[in-house]
Formats: structure tokens, sequence, C-alpha cells
């Protein structure tokens, strides 16, 4: 009886400090991104408040932030240059490797692993360490200060990964479909471009959207390949803000209109890995 | 060479369509290792330029900034990469079991992902801002649902190297608490109930169960988690970039280098010295992670 008694109090014991971490480890995870928030909605007496503590919510809630950024000039070119840079780096680095990645998984040579490995593992070296020789080597080739430098620089970093993710897309669709095409008289080229590529397109789809968020949020080689030019991506033009007037609100509807792109498409990829890309390729 | 000149025909398609990439990654890649080496060991003088010379290296021994960049990046990765692993399996663990509303709980926390590091480095300067920022306000008991003073004067978090570095820790171990805790994750739900239900049979209690059966069956996600999280702390610049501007790490001291001192040469040696940290530290922590493992785990 007494026994039955303790091990009721201590499984709601453990049941109770579960809860309290899982409470505390939501309100962590919250707590950046409801300031975020907050403080884009936040008018100015809620900022500057001259000595009294900051409300948890706004005294005046208000969207003039957000109505600012529509006519600052600074913020839509940055988001524009974004945009285009992130393209950019999607459309490098999706042709150059998907082709890679369908050539590792259908042809097996020696030595084929190790240089799948090899293409994968550049990813570890620390883009600290490479971002000056690069921004060196660019200077030479006028690739500072322009669109095309920067997707340069994001593709070198996210062709790994789409080397990675379309070698699983690829080895998702059965061989028996290049194999049929070219026994119908199909060139190889004409198997993969024409058979194999459309049914690989949804996962390679969640690989251009990886890709076009690494490029979004991308901060290191943006800053030093951008640093003292006209031009800038968002992350760079919020460093720059932060620079030169720190306003909390504005520097939070800046990062509210950088991250809710992101936050969506997270969201969106995540469910599309799931998703099989070949069901019914193959009756 | 006609037996190159046959695998090259048969494979002339795999090679056509490998070769953007190769030469792409492989490419860049030896153009930077080679300029980090060439422009180290250079000394750009007015006479012309000198190489190879351990000029560069010489300098940074005797500059006390890098010395304290390197006292402090050590520090910083000794307490980051912990902090990684031990917050990525508390949110593993509590996750990991089968409740109401766990599909929400963890695409929640799923979420500092998807938040970009220079926003969550800014929201962290934001929140804690001097004087008026919103952990001086909590902690100096202004706001009603914490009426406790622990402070009497706010805290100038920026101004201090200690309090600086240690926000710069908080936002890198917020931001990657998720992948650490996807990878523990995997390794938890890898074990099979089979292996918890003859520990019971065999009469283990719970302490029992978790050092003899989870703890060493979860050591290759663990040893991943080091070996991935350390070398992402030891090159973290963004946090300390934006956090602690005045107290350089050596990821931040290169761009200190090559932005104020106009010293490009400079800034290669301090990045090869840390390339150099990073290959001996991940080197180091495998082999000690291999020998505990056979201390822990004895099949």
């Amino acid at each position: 009886m007494r026994e039955k008694g303790a091990s009721i109090s201590k499984i709601s014991a453990t049941r109770v400090i579960w809860f309290a971490g899982i409470v505390l480890m939501i309100l962590i995870v919250l707590a950046p991104i409801f300031v975020m928030f907050k403080y884009s909605l936040s008018d100015r007496s809620s900022v500057v408040t001259g000595g009294m503590p900051i409300p948890l919510w706004p005294y005046h809630p208000t969207v003039e932030q957000f109505e600012g950024l529509a006519t600052m000039d600074s913020f839509i070119t940055a988001a524009f240059t974004s945009m285009k840079v992130a393209l950019l780096s999607v459309i490098i680095s999706l042709a150059i490797g998907t082709p890679a990645a369908y050539g590792l998984v259908r042809y097996r040579f020696p030595g084929i692993m190790v240089l799948a490995t090899m293409l994968i593992s550049v990813r570890l070296f620390p883009d600290i360490v490479s971002v000056v020789p690069i921004v060196e080597t660019f200077i030479r080739f006028q690739l500072v200060n322009s669109v095309l430098g920067v997707a340069m620089a994001h593709s070198l970093l996210s062709t790994p990964y789409v080397i990675f993710i379309a070698m699983g897309v690829f080895e998702m669709i059965p061989r028996d479909l290049d194999e049929q095409a070219q026994i119908l008289g199909a060139s190889k080229l004409y198997s993969f471009t024409r058979i194999v590529l459309p049914v690989a397109l949804p996962g390679l789809a969640a690989a251009a959207i990886y890709v076009f968020l690494l490029s979004w949020d991308e901060f290191i080689f943006a800053y030093f390949l951008l640093a003292f030019g006209e031009l800038s991506t968002l992350p760079v033009l919020l460093q720059k803000v932060l620079s030169w007037t720190p306003q909390h609100n504005l520097l939070a509807a800046i990062s509210v209109m950088l991250s809710i792109p992101v936050i969506i498409f997270t969201f969106i990829v995540q469910k599309y890995m799931q998703t099989g890309a070949t069901a019914g390729a193959v009756k | 060479m006609t037996r190159i000149i046959v695998f090259t025909r048969k494979n002339l398609f795999s090679i056509i369509i490998l070769a953007p990439a190769v030469l792409y990654l492989v490419g860049f890649l030896l153009i930077i290792l080679f300029k980090v080496v060439a422009l180290a060991l250079t000394r750009v003088g007015p006479q012309g330029d000198l190489f190879p010379t351990a000029y560069h290296f010489v300098e940074l021994s005797r500059n006390p900034e890098f010395r304290h960049a390197l006292v402090r990046t050590i520090w910083f990765t000794l307490i980051g990469t912990p902090l990684e692993l031990v917050i990525g399996m508390a949110a593993a663990f509590l996750v990991v079991r089968e409740f109401k509303g766990g599909g929400i709980t963890r695409s929640l926390f799923i979420l500092p992902l998807a938040i970009p590091a220079i926003v969550t480095a800014i929201m962290l300067y934001i929140i804690f801002d001097f004087p008026g920022g919103h952990v001086n306000d909590i902690l100096m008991g202004r706001y009603s649902f914490f009426p406790f003073q622990v402070i009497s004067h706010p805290v100038d978090w920026r101004g201090s190297g200690f309090f600086a570095l240690m926000v710069s820790i908080l936002g890198k171990v917020w931001r990657d608490m998720p992948i650490s805790m996807l990878i523990i994750l995997a390794g938890l739900q890898a074990i099979t109930k089979d292996q918890h239900e003859a520990a019971k049979t065999l009469g283990a209690n719970a302490y029992q169960t978790f050092f003899r059966i989870t703890f060493p069956l979860l050591t290759p996600a663990m040893s991943t988690v080091l070996v991935l999280r350390s070398i992402e702390v030891w090159k973290e610049f963004i946090f300390p970039f934006i956090l602690a501007g005045s107290y350089p790490l050596l990821a931040t001291l290169i761009e200190r280098a090559y932005h104020e001192w106009r010293n490009p040469n400079e800034a290669c040696a301090i990045a090869l010295v840390l390339l150099v940290l990073i290959i001996i530290s991940t080197i180091f922590i495998f082999h000690v992670l291999k020998w505990l493992r056979r201390r822990l785990v004895r099949v």
C-alpha cells in the first residue's frame, strides 16, 4: 500500500519536473522572438522610457515602423539585392550541384564515395578563415561590391548541401527508370534531363529553398564583400543600421522582415522533405 | 595510357557532369588554402615583398591583443561546446516521450534555427541593453511578475569582457540548440524498447538504466554533437562581432586586422592560427571520445 503511494508520488514528481522543463524551454525559445515582434510594433514612448522599465507590451502598438520601411530607400534596395543574390546563388549551386549528385549516385567507379565525401566536407572548412583569401581574390576579378561576387561566395557554401540533398533524391529514384529509357534508345543525357530530372523536381525544389534561405541569412561573406560599397544585403543593412543609429524599434522591424520568409519556408521545407519525391514514378 | 583513354571514353558523360562541381569546390578550396598560407607568410615592405617569413607570427605572439583574443577564444570554446551538448540533450530528453502536443512542441524547439543569426544577435543586443534593457529591468525587480531585486544598479553587459562573451555564448547556444537536439533525438529514438525492458527485467532501477543503457548507447550521437559543435564554436563570428565588439575572439580579430589595421597578411596569419587550433582540437576530441567509448561500453 505504502509502496504504491510512493511510486505514484515519484511518477508525479518526475512529471512535474518534466512539465516545468518543457514550459521553461518554450519560454526561452520564444523570448527573443517575442521581443523582436514586440519592439517592431513599439511606439517611441515604449522604447525610450526615460528611466521607467521597458513595458512587456507597447503602450500604443503601432505599425509605423513597417510603414517607414516601405518608404526607406536603403531597405528597399537591400531587400532587392538580397533577393538577387539568393536567386543567383540558387541558380549557380543547382546548376553545378545537381548533375554532380546524379553522377555520384549513378556511376560507380573506384573512389567515387571518397570524391562525394570530399565535396560535401568542403562545407566543414571555416568560413571566417576563407573569407579574407576570397575577398583578396575577388578584388582582382572586380567581384567585390557586386551581386555576382556575393552569389558566387554563397554558392560555394551551398553547393555541398545541394549535392548532399540531391544525392538523396536521386537514390530514391529507381535505376529502372533511366535503364528502361536507355533500352528504348534514349541517350544518357536525354534520360537524365527528360526522365530523371522531372521526377526529382520536388526534392530539388526543397534544395533550392534551402539554398535560398542560406544565402538570405548569410552575413560573413556578404559583409566582407560589401563592407565599403553602396550595395548591402538585408543582414549587412541591419549591421549598418546598428552602427549608425541603434533605434531598437527600427532594428526589430527590419529583423521581422528578414525573419518571416525564413520562418515560413523552414517549416515548408521540413514537410516537403518527408513526402516521397518518387511516389508513383515506376509502375 | 590507352587504358586511361578507354576509361575516359567509357565514362565521358559522368566525367562531364561531375566536372563543374569538382572544379568549383576543389578549385576554390585550393585557392583559399594557397592564398591563406601565401599571405600569412609574406611581409609586404617598402623594398618589396619578403617570402617566406614568419614575421607576422612573431609579431602576433608579441601582440597583447592577439594573446587576449587567443585566451578568450579558448575559454569561449571550453564553455560553449559542453553547453551546446547539455542544452541540446536536455531539449531532446524533454521531447523524446510521446505526449499531447508533442509535435507542436518539437516544431517550436526547432524555431531558433529559422531565425537568422544576425537577428538573434541584434535581439540579444536589445534585450541586454544598458542602462534600460529587459534583462536589467527584470534583475532589478521592476516587473510585477518577478518582484525580486537581484541587482541594485543596471549592469553594462557590453562593457565587460566576461559578460559580453557570456551573452555571445548564450546567443550561440540558443541558436544551435535545435541541431544538437535533433542529433541526440535521433540517437535516443534508435535505442529500442527491448533494451530498456531487458534492463528492467534484470532488476535495474531508473538510474542504472540511464547510466548503463541510455548513456553508453548515446555516446555516438554525443560524439557527433561534440565534434561538429566544437568546430562551430571555435569559428563563431556573428555573436561576438555584434555583442562583444571591444573584446575580440580570434574570429573577430581577423575582421579587425583586415578592416581596421588594413593588413590582409596579418589577418591571414590569425586565420591560419585559428585553422590549426580547430584541426588540433578536432583530432584531440576525436581521440578522447574513442578512448572514453572503449572505457564506457564493454560489449
